[in-house]
C-alpha cells in the first residue's frame, strides 16, 4: 500500500465570484521514505495541492488516501487528531508559537499527543540537537534568526512521529545559506530516518536537492520525474 | 499546558492587558469597599436598633403589640421565666413594665413610653445604661427617671429636675408620681430618646401597690444565629403568647437587608458589566491579531475544545488576576477600617435622624464574596465565548494564508 495515493482529485475554489478550478485531476503516488518537490507557478496550485494531502481543507471531487483511509471521510475533529499523529507541517513562516521558547515549541506538539515527560524531553533535545540548535533551545522565536526558526519548525514537525512531513516554502524567507543548512538537515532526516518529505516550492536549492519533481501547471501535473 | 500559555499570551501586550487588569483591579476594589461601607452602615444600624430596644426576641400578650393596654399583662410569669431559663440559647431576657402614659415638666409635656425595668438585669439585654451622657444609670434611692437628650430639651430638663409621669392604672384611674432625672441618655435616634423614658420595677410597684404588671420579655441568644430557631422554639413553647424576632418586630430593618443585598449585588453587577466590554473587546482583538497563529495550531493538531479552552482562560486570567487582587485588597481595606471604624460624627446630626450610629463598622457576608466570584467567573466567559468561538470557526487552510 503507497503512503499516499491521490484519485482523480479536483478542487474548485467557489466562494469566489469567478469559481477558480484550482486542482484538475490529479492522479499521484507517493511512496513511504520519498523526497519529493511540488513545483511549478505561482497560482498553479502547489499550496491546494499540499492542503488536500494534509487535510487541510476538503476536496471538491476525488479521493485522497493516507495509508488506505480516505481522509475526505474523517470527521472535523478527528481529522484534528488524524493530523497530529501522522503528519508533520512545516509552513512558509511564523510557524512557531511566538510566546513559548525553541524547547517549548517542540515539546508543544508532544504535549498534545499526551507523550510522557521524560520522552518529550528526550526527543526535544535530541531533534534540537539534530537541526543544530542545541544551544539555542530557550531562545523565543523573535530571538532566533528567519533560518533558525524553519528549523525548529522542522524539529516539530517530525517531533510527533509522523508518516510525513509536508512544507510548503519552507525556504521561501531564507537566504541561500540558511535555506541549504535547513535542507542539509531534512535530506539528513530523510537518509537517517526514512522520514517522508513533500515541498511545495519554486525555489531550485530545493528542487536540486530532491529525488522526484512533481510540476503543476494550471492545476494539472505536467511532469512527474524522478532524479538522481 | 493551556494555562502556562495562557498566562504567556496575556503578557504578549502588556499595555493592554495591564489597562484590563488595572481596570479591574480599581473597579472591584472600590466596588468591594463600597459594599462594606453599606453593609457596615446597615449592620450597625440593626445592631444599634437591637441593643437600643429589639433585643433579639421578645414576648407580649397577645394583644399588646396593637393595643398597649396597661392590663394586657403576661400572665404566670413565673412559668415563663423557667422556660426561659431553661433553654439554652438564651443568654439574658429582661422583663418590663410599659405603660403608654405623659412626662410634665412646668414648662411643657411630652407623650412617652415608660419602660419600669429591673437596672441590671436590662444592662444584660439593651446598651441604654452605656448611652447615659449626664447623670448615672440609676442609683438605690427612690423615684429616679432616665430620660433622653430631646426629651430633656423639649421639657427643658436638668439632672434632679422633677418630672410628673402620668399614666393609666391597672383599674382606669389616673396616676400621677413625680420622678426625680436620674441620668440623660442620647442614642443614635432622636425619635427614641423623646418618646422613651425607664424607671425602675420597685418604683413602680410602690406606685401600683400590687405585683407589677409585665408587659415585655426581651431576649438576647447566645449568637445571631440562633435568633431564629430560638424563636421558633419558644412559639411552640408558649402558643398562647406573641414570640416575636426582632425581624418581625421591625419587618422595615429585615426587610430593607434583603433588597440592600439586591442592590449591592446588583452594584457589582454594573461594574463587572464596563469591564465586560473591554474584556471582550481586548480578547476580540487578541484573536483577530493570532488567526494565522490559531490556523497553524489546528493545523499541527491542537483540537478545538482546547483551543476553545485556551481563550477563556485567558479572559479569566484577564479578569481575575486584577479581580482577585481588587477583591483581596477590598476585603483589607475593610477589615483595616473596621478595627477602629470610620468615624462619621462630622455628620451625625444627619446621621440621628436615621437612627444611624456615628462610628461606622465596614464589613461585608461571606456569601457577598462568593457571589462576586461567581459574577467574576461568568464575566470573563461571557467575554470569551465569541472570540472563542471564532477563533474554534478558522478554516487553517484560509487561516494560513492570512499574514498581517
Ligand atoms: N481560499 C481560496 N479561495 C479562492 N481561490 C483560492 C483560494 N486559495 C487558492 N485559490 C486560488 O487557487 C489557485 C491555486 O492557488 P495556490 O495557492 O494553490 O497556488 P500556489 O501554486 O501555491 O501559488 P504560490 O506559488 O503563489 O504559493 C490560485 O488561482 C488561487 O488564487
Ligand atoms: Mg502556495
Amino acid at each position: 500500500m503507497p503512503l499516499i495515493e491521490i484519485i482523480s482529485l479536483n478542487k474548485i475554489y467557489d466562494k469566489t465570484k469567478v469559481p477558480v478550478h484550482a486542482l484538475k485531476d490529479i492522479n499521484l503516488t507517493i511512496e513511504k521514505g520519498e523526497f519529493v518537490a511540488i513545483v511549478g507557478p505561482s497560482g498553479s496550485g502547489k499550496t491546494t495541492l499540499l492542503n488536500m494531502i494534509g487535510g487541510l481543507d476538503s476536496p471538491t471531487n476525488g479521493k485522497v488516501l493516507i495509508n488506505g483511509i480516505n481522509i475526505s471521510k474523517i470527521k472535523s475533529d478527528e481529522l484534528i487528531d488524524f493530523r497530529l499523529k501522522n503528519i508533520g507541517f512545516v509552513f512558509q513562516s511564523f510557524n512557531l508559537i511566538p510566546v513559548l521558547t525553541a524547547k517549548e515549541n517542540v515539546e508543544f506538539i508532544m504535549l498534545l499527543q499526551g507523550v510522557t515527560k521524560s520522552e518529550r524531553e528526550k526527543r526535544t533535545i535530541e531533534l534540537l540537537n539534530a537541526v543544530g540548535l542545541g544551544d539555542k533551545i530557550d531562545s523565543r522565536p523573535y530571538e532566533l534568526s528567519g533560518g533558525q526558526q524553519q528549523r525548529v519548525a522542522v524539529a516539530r514537525a517530525i517531533a510527533s512521529h509522523p508518516s510525513f512531513v509536508l512544507a510548503d516554502e519552507p525556504t521561501a524567507n531564507l537566504d541561500s545559506t540558511s535555506a541549504e543548512g535547513l535542507l542539509d538537515i531534512m535530506k539528513e532526516l530523510n537518509q537517517k530516518l526514512g522520514m517522508t518529505f513533500i515541498f511545495a516550492t519554486h525555489d531550485n536549492k530545493v528542487i536540486r536537492r530532491v529525488r522526484r519533481v512533481i510540476t503543476l501547471e494550471d492545476g494539472k501535473i505536467k511532469s512527474d520525474v524522478f532524479q538522481n | 499546558m493551556l494555562i502556562k500559555l495562557a498566562w504567556k499570551n496575556i503578557w504578549r501586550n502588556k499595555k493592554r492587558s495591564i489597562i484590563i487588569i488595572l481596570a479591574a483591579f480599581f473597579g472591584i476594589w472600590g466596588g468591594v469597599l463600597t459594599n462594606g461601607i453599606f453593609v457596615g452602615m446597615w449592620e450597625t444600624t440593626i445592631e444599634a436598633a437591637i441593643s437600643r430596644e429589639l433585643s433579639h426576641i421578645q414576648i407580649h400578650h397577645v394583644k399588646f403589640r396593637d393595643e398597649r393596654l396597661i392590663t394586657q399583662f403576661i400572665s404566670e410569669i413565673n412559668t415563663i421565666e423557667k422556660i426561659l431559663q431553661s433553654n439554652p440559647y438564651i443568654q439574658n431576657y429582661s422583663v418590663r413594665s410599659i405603660l403608654e402614659g405623659i412626662a410634665l415638666s412646668p414648662s411643657s409635656v411630652n407623650g412617652v413610653k415608660i419602660f419600669a425595668i429591673d437596672p441590671n438585669k436590662e444592662k444584660l439585654i439593651t446598651s441604654i445604661h452605656q448611652k447615659v451622657i449626664e447623670g448615672v444609670y440609676f442609683s438605690n434611692k427612690g423615684y429616679e427617671i432616665l430620660i433622653g437628650q430631646k426629651l430633656a430639651q423639649k421639657l427643658k430638663l436638668k439632672l434632679n429636675s422633677k418630672v410628673v409621669l402620668s399614666f393609666q392604672g391597672m383599674d382606669n384611674n389616673l396616676i400621677s408620681t413625680a420622678f426625680r432625672v436620674i441620668g440623660i441618655f442620647k442614642t443614635e435616634s432622636k425619635i427614641f430618646d423623646e418618646t422613651n423614658v425607664f424607671i425602675k420595677h420597685n418604683d413602680l410597684q410602690s406606685i401600683l401597690g400590687t405585683n407589677i404588671p409585665i408587659h415585655e420579655i426581651a431576649i438576647r441568644v447566645s449568637s445571631t444565629d440562633l435568633i431564629d430557631t430560638t424563636t421558633k422554639i419558644l412559639k411552640s413553647e408558649l402558643n398562647n403568647l406573641s414570640v416575636q424576632s426582632w425581624k418581625e418586630l421591625a419587618p422595615e430593618l429585615s426587610l430593607t437587608s434583603g433588597f440592600l443585598y439586591l442592590e449591592l449585588n446588583i452594584f457589582m453587577g454594573i461594574i463587572l458589566f464596563a469591564l465586560l466590554f473591554g474584556i471582550s473587546n481586548t480578547m476580540m482583538m487578541s484573536v483577530f491579531e493570532r488567526i494565522r497563529e490559531f490556523g497553524v495550531l489546528i493545523a499541527i493538531g491542537m483540537k478545538k475544545i482546547k483551543l476553545f479552552l485556551l481563550i477563556i482562560i485567558e479572559s479569566l486570567i484577564l479578569l481575575f488576576s486584577g479581580g482577585l487582587t481588587g477583591t483581596l485588597s477590598g476585603f483589607l481595606t475593610i477589615e483595616l477600617l473596621s478595627r477602629k471604624g470610620i468615624d462619621l460624627s462630622i455628620f451625625e446630626e444627619g446621621m440621628a435622624a436615621y437612627g444611624m450610629s456615628a462610628i461606622l463598622y465596614p464589613t461585608l457576608p461571606f456569601n457577598m464574596y462568593i457571589s462576586l466570584f461567581i459574577m467574576m467567573l461568568v464575566t470573563s466567559i461571557i467575554a470569551s465565548i465569541s472570540p472563542a468561538i471564532k477563533a474554534i470557526r478558522l478554516k487553517p487552510a484560509e487561516a494560513i494564508r492570512t499574514y498581517l
